[in-house]
């Protein structure tokens, strides 16, 4: 039934994000308009699929650190991601698809750095050193951002920010195929993951007891949730709050099952970012609202809603 | 016929700016000079300023053009023209400023433009006993004001006035209406264009370009690829210093842009059309003969 529904809310989504848009396009020009095959659509897709993966890698990211407020940009990929795109502009690397890369490059960069923290002195991904090391990670990413940003003769370099706060400005046909192309590896071992993850709820202990082998898990989910979220930074910048929110609306509606929980954080990302990149590029038109800012004017009053009902509850 | 008369007219304001120029003034007598800046301060000097430390490409410019330049004795790294701008010792980038470095030229006057940070190395620098004048240039309309008070503080009165009427009459000037439309793309992802609250604008308008972001209030924004495609320029004007085609360009979202896909690019050098200041009218006569040039 809520795969019914959820099915229903991404084709809705689709053909709103087709239907919709700043050109004002006649109905009967739509079949054969390069604006609708080579913009909006790869546009809907792309905003579609970077909303799963984030919602996906939320889910699992929340379950691996146990902690409600886990992002997916927690442990220092934004910041990373940040810094490859400044010094791609600062470099001047060239080519169209010098930023994307770069992003992604310093966006596993940091990952790395705090993957190996968190096995430093045996930590064995303990949440506490994952999220620490995130947050120190993230701090020396943003200092070296800044100071390349500050001493680098380039005020172009401002607009690096920009892109920073995310959007699908960028979205074509090539970024789609490689979302296709990557994300379903990452997307399946955390599906692959999810009876593990949910005795991970019980607690470590309890998860090793019961047959979770709970080293190996923490690691890959950790890896696979960053590799997701690295892909969805070079394609679409740092969109905030879809990894966050998304995991406690499914949870919220649908129970706290990872079987149920993931493949719905999926379709709920995939259709709040979709619809949410529709409003960005209609509602203020001629001028696009950055899509970040969307996400959230939607997301926190349906999210204060369901909080609610379940406190009450 | 109307090609011609605004030709003739624009010839006749860089004649008359280039005249206000030359023309030798005597400083008048050491008398206080005052004027009223756009942060809504009195600056009141004893004397005209002789040791200026400009903040500003445009207000370097501008105190070369009202024949102040030889009390300069501080520009920013980007102060690069006139050439003689260049034999002025930098005092650094300017953002912010480094106050120190600034102080340390030991002047009368520092000219900065208001923005948050010069406010504050503002009131740092008149806590050091350095006078200080914040004034406002975004705009074309905003050059004949800067260049009157400049020529005040400098005891150039005469040429700063003679300058900003070049620059007020130019301002003045309605936009001619011509058959080519551009876009000003500053930065490709997100997109943002330049709006109608601009310089960029008013020089388009002024060589008889159509904006075609014109509708918008703002002197930038952001829009998305498709309302580009949807409104389908003639040009695309880069600000940029070489001739070499943006990397968005290859880029396939961005060849659905008619005037991307078939490289109608217009590449305007920074430093002229960047900055408002002296050279605007050149930068209006520059634009033209770009678009007259191109198929």
């Amino acid at each position: 039934m809520k795969y019914l529904v959820l099915a229903g809310a991404a084709l809705v989504t689709l053909a709103a994000a087709l239907l919709l848009g700043p050109a004002n396009l006649p109905l009967s020009d739509l079949p054969g308009s390069a604006i609708v095959w080579q913009l909006r659509l790869p546009r809907a897709v792309l905003a579609f699929l970077v909303g799963g993966a984030l919602g996906v890698a939320g889910t699992s990211l929340q379950a691996l650190v146990r902690n409600p407020l886990a992002d997916p940009f927690l442990l220092g990929l934004s910041g990373g991601a940040g810094l490859g795109a400044v010094a791609a502009i600062a470099l001047h690397l060239p080519g169209p698809w010098a930023l994307p890369l770069a992003a992604f490059v310093g966006a596993v960069g940091a990952m790395a750095l705090v993957y190996r923290l968190g096995l430093v002195g045996g930590a064995e991904l303990d949440p506490r050193i994952l999220l620490l090391g995130g947050v120190a990670v993230g701090a020396l990413a943003g200092a070296i951002t800044t100071a390349i940003v500050s001493l680098a003769e380039a005020t172009e370099l401002r607009n690096a920010f920009l892109w920073l706060w995310g959007g699908f400005s960028g979205a074509s046909w090539t970024t789609v195929l490689v979302m296709l192309a990557y994300a379903p590896l990452p997307l399946g071992v955390l599906i692959a993951a999810a009876r593990p993850l949910d005795l991970l709820a019980l607690g470590e202990e309890p998860a090793q007891y019961l047959g979770a082998d709970v080293r190996r898990l923490k690691r890959v989910v950790y890896l696979a949730a960053s590799l997701l979220t690295a892909a969805a930074v070079a394609v679409a910048g740092v969109i905030g709050f879809v990894g966050l929110v998304v995991p406690h609306v499914c949870r919220l509606l649908w129970g706290r099952l990872h079987r149920t929980l993931l493949p719905t954080a999926f379709l709920t990302g995939g259709v709040l970012l979709a619809a949410a990149d529709t409003l960005a590029r209609t509602v203020v038109a001629p001028r696009e609202l950055p899509v970040g800012i969307v996400t959230a004017l939607l997301g926190v009053p349906v999210f204060a809603f369901l909080l609610r009902r379940w406190t009450v509850n | 016929m109307r090609r011609w008369t605004v030709r003739a007219h624009l010839a006749g304001l860089v004649a008359l700016a280039a005249a206000a120029c030359a023309r030798g003034e005597r400083a008048p007598a050491a008398a206080g000079v005052v004027v009223t800046d756009d942060a809504g301060r009195r600056v009141t000097l004893a004397a005209p300023a002789r040791r200026v430390v400009s903040l500003l490409p445009s207000f370097t410019e501008i105190l070369f053009a009202i024949g102040a330049g030889e009390r300069l004795v501080g520009r920013t790294a980007w102060c690069d023209y006139p050439p003689a701008a260049l034999a002025v010792p930098s005092v650094g980038d300017g953002m912010p400023p480094n106050v120190e470095a600034v102080a340390a030229r030991r002047p009368d006057l520092v000219v900065l433009y208001r923005s948050g940070p010069n406010v504050t190395a503002a009131e740092q620098l008149e806590r050091l006993g350095v006078q200080t004048v914040l004034f406002d240039l975004n705009r074309l309309e905003e050059l004949g004001l800067v260049a009157r008070r400049l020529g005040v503080l400098t005891g150039r009165t005469g040429a700063g006035d003679s300058l900003a009427r070049a620059m007020d009459s130019l301002a003045s000037q309605p936009p001619i209406p011509g058959p080519r439309s551009l876009v000003f793309i500053v930065w490709d992802n997100p997109p943002i264009v330049i709006g109608a609250g601009s310089f960029l604008d008013r020089l388009a308008g002024l060589a008889g370009a159509r904006n075609v972001f014109h509708d918008i209030a703002t002197p930038s924004a952001q829009v998305s690829i498709e309302t580009i495609a949807a409104r389908n320029p003639d040009f695309i004007a880069v600000l940029s210093d070489t001739a070499a085609t943006p990397r968005y360009a290859d880029r396939p979202e961005w060849r659905v842009v008619p005037a991307v896909r078939q490289r109608r690019f217009l590449f305007l050098p920074g430093g002229l059309f960047g900055r408002p200041g002296p050279r605007a009218g050149e930068a209006v006569r520059q634009l033209r003969r770009r678009l007259e040039r191109s198929p």
